[in-house]
């Protein structure tokens, strides 16, 4: 009995342990390195930066040569605000796009028959089943002023000069709400597809038209979904990278690029670095705010 | 027959047998098919002002599908239904002056009590004054006064139950239509609602429908009940001409607990009959006008119209059989005698006293009988 007893005792603790160990291992171990990266200092060296910790003797004169300089860095020049900012914004704006798509799906799959139910979920996933690299390569084949777009409006005699959609604003919110479509539409589904059908026959019961009863019944009680698939779309469009740096040329800041660039191209680690920290702590909020909601919701309950 | 003292429980309450009482709602030859099954058959029903009508059935018989085409929710296949002379045809449940009240209550779960009742309300445009005022009024009728800003899931059942009437109240509606109002409650709830919905509605004076699988819910508050099957109407009356006057088998053993006697008129004097039955019992029977002679005809007789006797008793439609179950529910013990052929025979008992002069035990032999009076032949 008691051997049984500590064995279990050593498995729960080994089925808690493991995600953490696991967090620890790639998510808590990487911060920490990048963390420190970012207050280094660079240097013409392998790897790029200074103070290295190659010796333990030498740890604590390393951690005296930590410096805040690279984020006063990119606190004064603009170039990195504005990084930020756009990023935010394309962010923010293509999520109300793929809300305002992927609401509508989400809502007649919610409604179609049962047995079509599996198909049109199907339909969402399949394109995870192509390289997302590939699929927004393929936009540039659609897109390109040469692309097929444009042949077909020029086909269809709308219009005699291409229109230019590659390497602007525009085709990264085409990019960013493709692609990011299917993590709006399912939360926003499973969330219709549970709810009550007669909540929506009492409503017309009590006198409300339909268009009244999607605004004060369905709509509210799908937030939860909408909230979800907007912080899924949200908090990965900021820091995309390869969307923006397809579709969207050369000009477009996005704060993914701008460290993709400070990283290849400067081989600035140590401020790709201070960029990437930065990042971090302002996607935290909305995922802190989402939790909030999330753990008032389950309160509530 | 006897049946026609059979009335109102309301003396003077019985619009339906007035022919120059126009009914409020009629169902007129509704017929209503899902994917070829026909869940409610050419019914025709009508249905009075003030009136308390309970459609009794067992599931799928097409109570409910009868309820929600009034509501609106479902359109008639084929028929029509009419309602204060206005054909509802084609009118969307949003504009029809019936209100229901769901069987899971189906209040809005982002919203409190209050806002619930007031969902109704707004629909019509009320001023907000006059909003809280119907609020408050059909709150205190539920005696819900101190719940106006709970959130549904912040009340138990019965709570819920009386919010769910209030906000189908709240409109005031011309009907009020009941789907298993008190399915969800407990026995001792359930009994106390039962008797409060009635008060309400005979104080309102509003027109109530209610759909029930439980006889007990639908004899206690309708003033008339259909019982239904397999989308008919099979028998419409008052609880004591459903109870005590069936029409057929299907109504005898589906209202309450019955003993069915088959057997052949061997003999008809008027309203007197006799059957034999195929184990060679004989029964003598009153209320057989129907039966004819030759025929295969039924004898329906309730468990409580019968005598039970350790000793043999005398004079007609005496049976004898072994005790083969007795169950003492308190207020009655219930018998069934295992009869000479093999059947049952139910026989119940009222305690009106403490201690009962009669010892019966398993397995011992009882006699039992009835009056020819006290059940009714059947040909259905």
């Amino acid at each position: 009995m008691a051997a049984s007893g500590m064995g279990k005792g050593v498995f729960r603790r080994v089925a808690i342990g493991l995600p953490y160990l696991w967090l620890l291992a790639l998510f808590l171990i990487p911060f920490l390195i990048v963390l420190k990266i970012s207050v280094s200092t660079i240097a013409t060296a392998i790897p790029p930066y200074t103070p290295t910790f190659g010796d333990i003797s030498t740890w604590l004169d390393g951690i005296r040569q930590f410096t805040f300089e690279n984020y006063l860095w990119i606190a004064s020049d603009s170039l990195y605000i504005t990084s930020y900012l756009e990023s935010l914004k394309i962010a923010a704006i293509s999520t109300v796009l793929t809300l305002a798509i992927g609401y509508p799906l989400a809502y007649g799959m919610a409604r179609a028959p049962q047995r079509m139910k599996p198909l049109l979920l199907m339909l969402v996933i399949l394109p995870f089943w192509t390289s997302f690299l590939i699929r927004v390569y393929a936009w540039i084949g659609i897109l390109k002023p040469e692309g097929l777009l444009n042949q077909f409006l020029f086909f269809l005699g709308v219009i005699d000069a291409p229109l230019i959609i590659t390497n602007t604003p525009v085709a990264i919110y085409i990019g960013i709400v493709y692609s990011y479509l299917p993590f709006m539409v399912l939360p926003i589904f499973a969330n219709l597809d549970k709810m009550d059908g007669r909540l929506l026959e009492a409503a017309a019961d009590l006198g409300s038209t339909p268009l009244r009863a999607f605004w004060t019944i369905t709509f509210p009680l799908s937030l939860r979904g909408v909230l979800a698939g907007a912080f899924l779309v949200f908090i990965p469009a900021v820091g995309e990278f390869v969307i923006p740096d397809l579709l969207g040329g050369s000009r477009t800041l996005m704060i993914g690029k701008t460290l993709w660039m400070e990283f290849f191209n400067n081989r600035d680690w140590p401020v790709s670095s201070a960029v990437a920290i930065i990042l971090l702590l302002i996607l935290v909020v909305p995922i802190v705010i989402f939790q909030r909601i999330q753990d008032r919701q389950e309160a509530s309950r | 027959m006897k049946t026609q003292s059979l009335g109102s429980i309301r003396k003077s309450f019985a619009p339906w047998a007035d022919p120059s009482e126009k009914p409020l709602i009629r169902f007129e030859n509704v017929t209503k098919t899902f994917d070829g099954f026909t869940a409610v058959d050419d019914l025709s029903l009508d249905i009075y002002t003030r009136e308390f009508f309970a459609l009794l059935g067992a599931s799928g018989c097409g109570k409910s599908t009868l309820l929600r085409m009034l509501a609106g929710f479902e359109r008639p296949t084929k028929g029509r239904i009419v309602l204060d002379g206005e054909d509802l045809t084609g009118i969307p449940p949003y504009r029809r002056p019936v209100n229901m009240m769901f069987q899971s209550y189906a209040l809005f779960p982002h919203m409190s009590v209050a806002k619930n009742i007031a969902f109704g309300l707004k629909q019509d445009g009320m001023a907000k004054s006059e909003r809280e005022d119907r609020i408050a009024e059909v709150l205190k009728l539920v005696k819900m006064e101190r719940f106006a800003n709970r959130k549904p899931d912040q009340l138990s059942g019965g709570q819920q139950q009386r919010v769910a009437l209030a906000r189908s109240l709240a409109k005031r509606p011309k009907v009020l239509l009941l789907d298993e109002p008190l399915g969800a409650l407990d026995k001792k709830l359930r009994e106390e609602t039962q008797f409060e919905l009635t008060d309400l509605q005979y104080d309102l004076g509003m027109t109530f429908i209610m759909v029930t699988h439980d006889q007990e819910e639908a004899m206690t508050m309708a003033d008339r009940i259909a019982v239904m099957d397999q989308g008919h109407i099979r028998q419409i009356g008052t609880p004591p001409e459903i109870y005590e006057a069936p029409s057929s088998r299907f109504v005898a053993d589906f209202v309450g607990s019955v003993n069915i006697f088959e057997g052949k008129v061997a003999k008809k004097t008027g309203e007197r009959v006799t059957l034999e039955t195929p184990s060679g019992g004989v029964i003598e029977a009153d209320n057989g006008g129907a039966a004819e002679a030759g025929s295969t005809a039924w004898y329906a007789v309730r468990p409580e119209k019968l005598i039970i006797s350790a000793e043999p008793l005398d004079g007609p439609n005496v049976f004898s059989g072994e005790v083969w179950e007795i169950a003492y529910i308190g207020d009655m013990t219930l018998f069934h005698l295992k009869l000479d052929d093999g059947s049952i025979l139910r026989v119940s008992m009222v305690n009106r006293a403490r201690s009962s002069p009669l010892q019966l035990t398993w397995h011992e032999r009882a006699w039992a009988s009835f009056a020819p009076d006290a059940g009714l032949v059947l040909v259905r």
